[in-house]
């Protein structure tokens, strides 16, 4: 009898004690997001709160995992393995690899349509664009470009795809709907990464070796504007632009500009860099907090990820993740 | 049998070319993925004090320069070294900011000097890949030659036949070297970073 009350009260204290953890999550402050982030080196995913700022767990994926993002509807977390030849999805309840997608050989990046139904992958090995459907997780067809497809991305309306060439040194402009290229134009050498003006009106394209942005007028497909990059101190060499966010008001750009271990804050409007913050070593990608509040940078060679507070232009926090970490997503 | 070298030689170039084909105009004999930085910049590792005379100074304090051979060394795991340093600054009392910006400024200079060491190595080596490249090349056309001429040499034919397997092995050998010592001039930076961060750490 005694025994039956202890189980009793047992229950109750504990879910007494849930709800109360309920309660406190409720009032939690309202930053509390859950990042993802890819380890190329060790195979895995680091998942980080951004309330407490630490790795709650670490998801074993398959090999050399690059491009990451979520699932429109925030369910699914997708990861390009390029080694496995796939990307795989990662139930973002759970925090398990639950299915796979059909890409190409080697993919390394995708882009996703505004309302999430199609995917377009880079597979770096062959040349090719995959696009897929998302919702029936098949393969629609695929696009030829240029050698080495790497950087991608997709017009706010759908109707243009970007996607950067490394070899040939250019941004490549696709019709989503011919599937056809239709527009290259030459930028820096060893374009990375292409990101649009929430409003359209520009493309800024990363050049690894060029150490510079081109900004591409999408209507004209030329070539309007560029951002320079200068640190006292430091070589030329090691500046090496990459990863690009901007804010969405179209006012601050911030660019992660490699070996040079700093991320470069940029006024869109005068395409002048106004600060640059120094952040964890070889630095690539980056994701906002949907709030926007924070910026999350991925550090490949110190092995971290840092926090930059985007209003204070600050870095205020380092978190250790896996080996080699390359891509981060930020649940919407 | 011919065929099969033949094919051999080709898929061994052909790794030679992908290495090629991202190549950084500037460098064109550098063979790693990871764009070359001839060397650290300070100020990609270093945001705390001015180094000043440290960065002479530093050879003069044989503590310090036994403290920088060990902890410049790869054997020493990087827990140990940063260990290491937080010991050696605590112990250092009033000259803990002098000491720190010794210590940082010796590891600078010696992780650079091994680093460049390594990078010039790849390079060379890369330029003998090239020219080895080119001979095995030169090879296998004489050797298909060879094979269609009549009356046939059969000696000579065999006799090429297995310096190009020779040939191709080591290429491929070294391409494979190659790709694990790319690796290396990215370790120095980490271990410098890591370090001048433990030692920041401590001057704050």
């Amino acid at each position: 009898m005694q025994v039956e009350v202890r189980k009793q009260m047992s229950h109750m204290w504990r879910v007494g004690l849930l709800s109360g953890l309920v309660l406190a999550a409720a009032a939690a402050p309202a930053h509390a997001f859950i990042a993802y982030v890819s380890n190329e080196k060790s195979n895995t995913v680091s998942v980080i709160d951004t309330d407490t700022w630490t790795v709650t767990k670490t998801i074993k994926v398959g090999q050399r995992p690059r491009g990451i993002d979520f699932t429109r509807d925030g369910k699914f977390v997708m990861v390009a393995v390029g080694d496995d030849d796939t990307i795989q999805m990662i139930d973002a309840k759970t925090q398990t690899v639950v299915d796979s997608l059909p890409s190409g050989p080697d993919p390394e990046l995708f882009a996703q349509d505004a309302a999430g139904k199609t995917l377009y992958v880079a597979n770096e090995n062959d040349n090719t664009v995959t696009v897929i459907d998302l919702e029936k997780r098949t393969r629609l067809g695929d696009i030829q470009v240029g050698v080495e497809p790497e950087g991608m991305t997709i017009s706010p309306d759908g109707k243009t795809l970007i996607n950067t060439s490394e070899t040939t040194n250019m941004a490549h402009f696709i019709d989503t709907a011919s599937r056809q290229i239709v527009a290259n134009v030459l930028v820096a050498a060893r374009p990375r990464f292409a990101e649009f003006k929430h409003d359209a009106s520009e493309v800024w394209v990363s050049s690894e070796i060029g150490g510079t942005v081109s900004i591409i007028d999408p209507k004209k497909h030329e070539v309007v504007g560029k951002v320079s990059f200068e640190i006292p101190g430091l070589r030329k060499e090691a500046i090496q632009p990459v990863g690009i966010g901007m804010t969405r008001d179209d006012k601050t750009a911030f660019v992660a500009l490699g070996p040079a271990n700093r991320v470069a804050v940029v006024d869109v409007a005068t395409r002048k860099v106004t600060k640059y913050l120094l952040v964890g070593q070889r630095v690539w990608h980056m994701a906002f907090t949907p709030d926007e509040k924070y910026l999350l940078t991925t550090n490949g060679v110190s092995n971290d990820v840092s926090v930059i507070d985007v209003a204070a232009q600050k870095v205020i926090k380092t978190i250790q993740v896996g080996e080699l970490p390359w891509g981060i997503a930020i649940a919407p | 049998m011919i065929v099969r070298i033949l094919a051999m030689v080709a898929l061994a170039l052909s790794g030679m070319s992908a290495v090629a084909r991202a190549a950084d105009p500037r460098y064109p004999n550098w063979p790693c993925a990871q764009a070359k930085v001839p060397e650290i910049s300070l100020a990609a590792v270093w945001a705390g004090p001015p180094l000043d005379d440290a960065e002479t100074r530093w050879k003069d304090d044989t503590k310090i320069t036994a403290l920088v051979s060990k902890l410049s060394a790869r054997k020493t795991p990087m827990d140990e070294a940063e260990r290491s340093v937080k010991e050696f600054l605590a112990g250092s009392a009033a000259g803990k900011a002098a000491n720190a910006k010794l210590l940082f400024a010796g590891l600078f200079e010696t992780l650079n000097a091994q680093r460049s060491q390594v990078m010039n190595g790849l390079e060379r080596v890369s330029r003998k890949q090239r020219e080895a490249a080119d001979k095995i090349r030169e090879d296998s056309i004489q050797l298909q030659t060879l094979q269609g001429a009549a009356p046939r040499d059969d000696a000579r034919v065999e006799a090429l036949s297995n310096e190009l397997i020779w040939k191709t092995r080591i290429f491929e050998d070294r391409n494979k070297v190659v790709r694990f010592v790319c690796e290396v001039p990215t370790a120095i930076d980490q271990r410098l970073f890591a370090l001048g961060r433990v030692i920041q750490q401590e001057l704050e």
